[in-house]
């Protein structure tokens, strides 16, 4: 350890600076210089910037363990979350830029709140059923599979990371992104939704969605969590083909409900 | 650097539950009309690739010398073969080129974003001392920038595949209405080797780049091929993408004259 403080490098951080409201002041880059200390995340080094040297900077920590979601920020060029990254791993210049795609707080700070409101309302990221939910019934069970591959894609924190690493996204405002799709994929494979293939195919199919994809995959390689964003591409893909020669009738939910 | 702050029109709304709000319902014809899009430049785009391998290895018989290249030619152009296939690849291509080409973004301003992104992303983690534990989230990430790439060599194919497309197809015509041979070796050494081997190497180059990232990324758009991995995969590809570009360098000097037929002894002995 001692050998590490005696070798500690100084870190030089680039941090965007722009207030929306001081719109008349232009965006720009400012440096802070603070010594690197022995497992320094993001994290730490921006508290100690803006506790130390500038109390104004804006930037966003509730959880600091990859949990909460939103430190999600750019680190010289990449999306990743401010907690999860450690100085050791980064060069001595460090350059921080706010998330694109997402309406800009301040700083660091974005607004990824309503970015995913507005994507879960436009997916109807919900549970819908025809029929009424009785609360007194007991609950039908799920196999352990189908159960596990839901809390796979239930995992997503909603950091935007995916979002703003995504060049579709990045020109194309409305595009879904790798989260939306995952949000889609999640209730497709829950047996509680009854939605048919036909109204999924909607939601998914078009310009919008999963075939908006130009398939740069970086959406993949830049989830903090690394959920299976490639595969949940892939399976939203083969089901909006398979919808294409489905009647629309053949959810194993809808069949069940027609059963009974 | 990206430092786009404008706002996203994904806002927020109060929508009654299981509605969708008015400006997100979108039009299950057009959603069913991307779907055939897709299909069809995937499909094509499949054809073409699976296609130029088959074609380095009708070319390569120049490499049995001209004897053999001539056997060949005059084979597919004897039982009709050749014809119907340069119609038929002549439609996959324009297919090919309208159908991938939607998704090139339309104006300067949005190529620039994505450049900058892609050159980010591919910059990013080299040098880092985080590149060199090894840990996944500090790889530079390449295939951001092979995209950009598919798009220029995609864009460099429509010039200089359609002039190979009509030559050949011209050749293989005239052929079938005036007798005689379409594709023959003499020729094709003379153009070659006259200086046309710009155009091929050119071509050769960016065929083979765009056809093996074009598989790749097929594949791992439709989940073939999952179990391998990415990793294996895109091993896989660059293995095929060197081969056939070797393959197509040592045809391309044999057709231009600068190296003789190396498997010339098979057809003399």
């Amino acid at each position: 350890m001692a050998e590490n403080i005696k070798t500690a490098r100084i870190l030089k951080f680039d941090i965007f600076r722009y207030n929306p409201a001081e719109p008349d002041k232009p965006p720009y880059m400012q440096r802070f210089e603070i010594e690197e200390a022995p497992y320094m995340s993001l994290f730490l080094a921006l508290n100690q910037i803006r506790e130390e040297q500038d109390s104004s900077l804006q930037f966003d920590f509730v959880c600091r363990s990859a949990v909460c979601g939103s430190c999600g920020m750019m680190v010289n060029g990449r999306p990743a979350l401010g907690c999860q990254t450690l100085t050791a791993d980064l060069p001595e210049v460090i350059a921080l830029h706010p998330l694109p795609t997402f309406a800009l707080i301040g700083d660091l700070s974005v607004d990824t709140g309503r970015w995913f409101r507005g994507m879960v309302d436009r997916v109807n990221g919900w549970i819908e059923r025809e029929t009424e939910f009785d609360r007194a019934s007991i609950e039908a069970p799920m196999d352990n599979e189908t159960a596990d591959k839901i809390y796979e894609a239930d995992r997503c924190i909603e950091c935007g990371c995916c979002v703003a690493g995504c060049a579709v996204a990045n020109v194309r405002p409305d595009f879904l992104g790798a989260t939306g799709l995952n949000r889609i994929a999640r209730f497709m494979m829950d047996p509680r939704d009854q939605r048919s293939e036909q109204s999924w195919f909607e939601v998914v199919s078009d310009a919008e969605g999963v075939f908006g994809c130009i398939g740069m995959m970086a959406c993949d390689d830049v989830c903090p969590k690394d959920l299976p964003l490639l595969e949940v591409y892939s399976y939203v893909r083969r089901k909006a083909v398979a919808s294409l020669f489905s009647s629309g009738e053949d959810h194993p939910a809808r069949r069940e409900a027609e059963k009974a | 650097m990206n430092t786009n702050t404008t706002t996203t029109s994904l806002r927020a709304k109060s929508v009654p539950r299981g509605e969708r709000p008015a400006a997100y319902v979108v039009d299950p014809a057009a959603a069913r009309r991307q779907v055939w899009l897709e299909l069809a430049s995937g499909g094509t785009g499949l054809i073409l690739a699976l296609f130029m391998w088959g074609h380095m290895f009708l070319v390569g018989s120049i490499l049995t010398g001209e004897a053999g290249f001539n056997w060949v030619a005059h084979m597919l152009e004897e039982y009709f073969i050749a014809q119907p296939t340069v119609a038929f690849i002549l439609l996959a291509f324009i297919i090919h080129a309208i159908t991938a080409g939607r998704k090139v973004p339309a104006q300067l301003k949005e190529r620039k974003v994505m450049r900058d992104l892609g050159r980010d992303l591919n910059a990013f983690g080299k040098g880092f001392p985080g590149m060199a534990r090894g840990d996944a989230r500090f790889q530079p990430h390449l295939e951001s920038i092979l995209w950009i790439w598919q798009l220029r060599t995609g864009l460099i194919i429509i010039i200089l595949g359609s002039f190979h497309l009509l030559l050949i197809g011209a050749d293989v015509f005239r052929a079938t209405m005036e007798g005689g041979l379409g594709i023959e070796a003499v020729r094709s050494m003379d153009r070659v080797g006259g200086g046309l081997w710009m155009v091929y190497a050119i071509l050769l180059i960016c065929v083979e780049f765009h056809a093996s990232i074009g598989l790749y990324r097929l594949a791992i758009k439709w989940g073939f091929g999952a179990r391998l991995g990415r990793h294996t995969l895109h091993r896989i590809e660059q293995v095929l993408l060197w081969l056939f570009l070797g393959l197509g360098v040592v045809v391309l000097a044999v057709l231009a004259g600068w190296l003789p037929a190396p498997l010339e002894f098979l057809l003399k002995g």
